[in-house]
């Protein structure tokens, strides 16, 4: 029995490595990082009025301190124009995207980077020169990609310049435009390049301070991702087991309520409200109650949004208790709703099912009562089925939690997922990833258990 | 298939419940078809600042304009028109949606069942040539493409790329054809483990939550309603693959199968013409629940406001209101009882397709 636990979690390791990888790789494969859209917003508010060159500085500081110069992964296999000069990447986004394009176009990184590195000794004279009749011109030195259009512009810049300086820069521009065309090879794209970048990439480094059991920070709020997941993981823990150990009392109360001979008229009524409340999506479920009862214009029974407010003096233990079941009943009633009519389905069938079976049979014949050939015989036979189903919806009330907690605005996990979802704030979304497989393994591993003791045979097919 | 219309048939005749969800779903799709050419007085995204959260059922205000119907929103849309267009925009997603989901389903569920294990096997030669022109086509096929798009370079840029890939698979195969006349060693056979292959995809995509794994599939994607179909496609396809393969495991053990399989029928002929006909039955209802499923969904999302654009028309979006103001009913009741009719017509249809397919199999 030990060693087959120890076996699943020891397979659950793989699982659960490949699932983070998968989230990191493709959150770092994507353009536009969190840093440029804050630290280079040009149009940042009254009081970001830092100069160009300190957004720069700051940029590239952060870039360095988060380690995001540095390649991705161990190997990478790129056309062999693309820059993968991890001293680009200190580059602004805008400057990055530059480059990689005249480097595609001409097919040769070095030149680009030269005639990049030209143009903008121009800009470097211009400030000290200043010439406003140049202006368009270097627009298109900036902007364009082909070589009749920018060469053009050089040469005028050479020739309208005022300045025996910039007119330097621009002669200096022109030749590094000619090297770049003359050395040009179109399709230089085609050929692959495959480069070994050893330990020293972003995610080796990742991994490793993950075995360390360090998350990183959250982009948000650059709090560590640990203490975020611990501070939301409460509230939902217990808005989860607390809904599902009512939805499961609930829901084999009602079977065996519906099984009884008495229960026909009970049944008639419950499996439609059932059906139909199965197919109330649970956020438009969570909102009527919410319109309808805790809202001034109806009822107003419960308090609306969060966890209550910071009180003061220290509360007592019931007082708390009380406060926090204020604040939750009207979450858990949503959770409960909206998962009893499948629970109670299935519970209802095995029961069902085991009510046709030989014994219950004899225990009759015996000549049991109703109530203890069900609770006594039945129920211990359809335990398996249940004990299925318990951990099989868990992914459904997951989801639930997600919808319920945004709604009724609970610090949980559901309502961190979602905030990190829509600001891209991919540690933080790593994390829940990682604690929500991690539940799942282990309600998969519970379930086992619960196998083996409530089917003693079990056991022995798995020791 | 005959008899899947049959059975339709027969349902359509003996069930209200069923005709009247049937009925019902028809002219909601009609609807969502001829909605544009609707003369309606209020389009889904026009403004009317000067009645906001008007409630419904109120007579108009101003003489030379319509009334709404059903009130309108913060920011004074119609709620009745935003209701129609909504349902025509989760209709025109859901449904192309939940065909290739299907069909995605069925073809690797219904393969993952025939084949087993064993059952499917190539040649080394094949096999070598399927994963090498595999890395081929991601790279000259796949990603090249989308940088030379990204980059700018071109017409001619992207046709070359598509051109070497076309040329490296050819040099591939041919080299193949020839090592293979060579090496005997190539000309073995092995085994591709479908069955195992699919089994760990879909284990592998249930690991987490189905809604935790679309809203993190779609945080690495702009908001858009193709991305948003393609995640939903991806993600939704295993319960219907699960379904298919076990109703194909059902289906080989049954005895006009084997009688097919034993007057030598091509494996084409066994699929297509003897357990293709079966499998529709359960396909259909897999299909008709999922796609109820998928309309819940859709609007989750929009009401969660992620993968999709915020100028979407959507039931989501109008019942998001909601949070400006809680006591605006009728800003959740139409929408959210508009919705789960909906959902509830599907379930309806499936539950009774379900009813009458389980006890076809019975006998």
């Amino acid at each position: 029995m030990l060693y087959y636990f120890l076996k699943r979690l020891l397979l659950a390791i793989p699982a659960l490595w490949l699932m983070a990888t998968a989230v990191f790789l493709l959150s770092r494969l994507l353009p536009g990082s969190f840093a440029t859209d804050r630290i280079l917003e040009n149009s940042a508010g009254y009081y970001s009025k830092g100069a160009e060159s300190d957004r720069q500085a700051a940029y590239q500081s952060y870039i360095r301190r988060t380690g995001l110069d540095q390649p991705l992964f161990y190997f990478s296999l790129a056309p062999a124009t693309q820059p993968t000069d991890s001293l680009n990447r200190l580059y602004s986004e805008t400057k990055q995207a530059r480059l990689r394009k005249l480097a595609w176009h001409y097919g040769s990184e070095h030149n680009a980077e030269a005639y990049l590195s030209s143009t903008e000794l121009i800009d470097k004279q211009l400030q000290t020169y200043p010439d406003a009749s140049l202006k368009h011109h270097l627009q298109t030195l900036r902007a364009e990609v082909k070589y009749h259009p920018l060469q053009d512009a050089a040469r005028k810049v050479a020739v309208v310049a005022s300045h025996p300086q910039v007119k330097q820069a621009a002669k200096q521009v022109l030749e590094r435009l000619q090297t770049m065309q003359q050395e040009r090879a179109s399709f230089a794209f085609l050929v692959p390049q495959v480069s070994w970048h050893g330990r020293q990439n972003q995610y080796h480094q990742w991994l490793m301070r993950l075995l360390q059991g360090d998350m990183g920070t959250s982009y948000r709020s650059s709090r560590p991702v640990l203490a975020l997941l611990t501070e939301a993981i409460g509230n939902t823990w217990w808005l989860l087991i607390c809904s599902m150990a009512i939805t499961l009392a609930l829901s084999l109360e009602l079977s065996i309520l519906m099984v009884k001979k008495k229960g026909r008229f009970l049944r008639k009524l419950l499996l439609p409200f059932l059906f139909i409340t199965d197919s109330i999506p649970v956020f438009v479920l969570a909102l009527l109650l919410l319109v309808l009862l805790a809202n001034p214009d109806f009822i107003q029974l419960f308090p609306v949004y969060g966890m209550g407010y910071y009180s003061p003096q220290r509360l007592s233990f019931w007082q708390q208790l009380s406060q926090w079941w204020q604040y939750m009943t009207l979450p858990m009633l949503c959770l409960v709703l909206s998962s009893l009519p499948y629970i109670t389905n299935q519970v209802y069938a095995s029961i069902h099912s085991a009510m046709q079976a030989d014994y219950t049979r004899t225990a009759r014949a015996k000549g049991l009562a109703e109530g203890a050939v069900i609770r006594r015989h039945i129920l211990r036979n359809s335990l398996l089925p249940i004990i299925t189903i318990a951990s099989d919806i868990l992914p459904a009330l997951v989801a639930g939690t997600l919808i319920i907690e945004t709604i009724f605005a609970v610090p949980g996990i559901g309502r961190l997922l979602i905030d990190s979802v829509l600001a891209r704030d991919y540690p933080v979304l790593i994390g829940i990833v990682l604690v929500i497989a991690a539940f799942r393994i282990i309600a998969f591993l519970l379930a086992d258990l619960g196998y083996a003791w409530a089917d003693p045979r079990i056991k022995q097919q798995l020791a | 298939m005959k008899q899947v219309w049959q059975n339709m048939v027969y349902l359509w005749r003996r069930k209200t419940a069923f005709r009247m969800a049937a009925c019902y779903l028809m002219l909601l799709l009609l609807l969502a078809l001829v909605l544009p050419l609707l003369p309606l007085p209020y389009g889904p995204d026009e403004l009317d600042y000067a009645h906001t959260f008007q409630p419904p059922f109120e007579p108009t205000t101003a003489p030379d304009k319509a009334r709404h119907l059903l009130g309108t929103d913060s920011v004074g849309r119609d709620v009745l028109s935003n209701i129609l267009y909504g349902a025509r925009t989760a209709l025109l997603i859901s449904v192309p949606v939940m065909l290739l989901a299907t069909l995605l389903g069925l073809i690797l569920g219904a393969g993952a069942g025939f084949y087993a294990d064993r059952g499917f096997t190539m040649r080394r030669s094949s096999f070598c040539v399927l994963v090498l022109g595999m890395v081929c086509f991601c790279y000259y096929g796949f990603y090249l493409p989308i940088q030379i798009t990204r980059v700018g370079l071109g017409a001619t840029a992207l046709a070359a790329s598509l051109l070497t890939c076309a040329l490296l698979l050819m040099l591939l195969s041919g080299f193949f054809v020839l090592l293979h006349k060579r090496v005997t060693s190539l000309r073995k056979r092995i085994a591709v483990p479908v069955d195992q292959m699919v089994l760990r995809l879909i284990e592998g995509l249930s690991t987490i939550p189905r809604l935790v794994l679309i809203l993190v599939l779609a945080s690495f994607l702009p908001p858009s309603v193709v991305l948003l179909s393609l995640i939903l496609v991806l993600t939704i396809w295993t319960s219907v693959a699960r379904l298919a393969r076990a109703e194909m495991l059902r289906i080989k053990q049954l005895p006009y199968f084997e009688a097919a399989k034993s007057i030598g029928l091509s494996t084409n002929q066994l699929l297509l013409r003897h357990a293709l006909p079966n499998l529709a039955g359960p396909v259909l209802v897999a299909f008709t629940f999922g796609l109820g499923g998928l309309l819940a969904l859709e609007s989750t999302l929009s009401f969660l406001n992620i993968g999709v654009p915020t100028t979407l028309v959507s039931w989501g979006r109008m019942i998001a209101n909601i949070r400006s103001d809680t006591s605006a009913w009728w800003m959740v009741v139409f929408p959210g009882g508009f919705l789960t009719f909906t959902v509830l017509a599907f379930y309806t249809c499936s539950h009774y397709l379900t009813q009458i397919f389980s006890k076809n199999t019975r006998g």
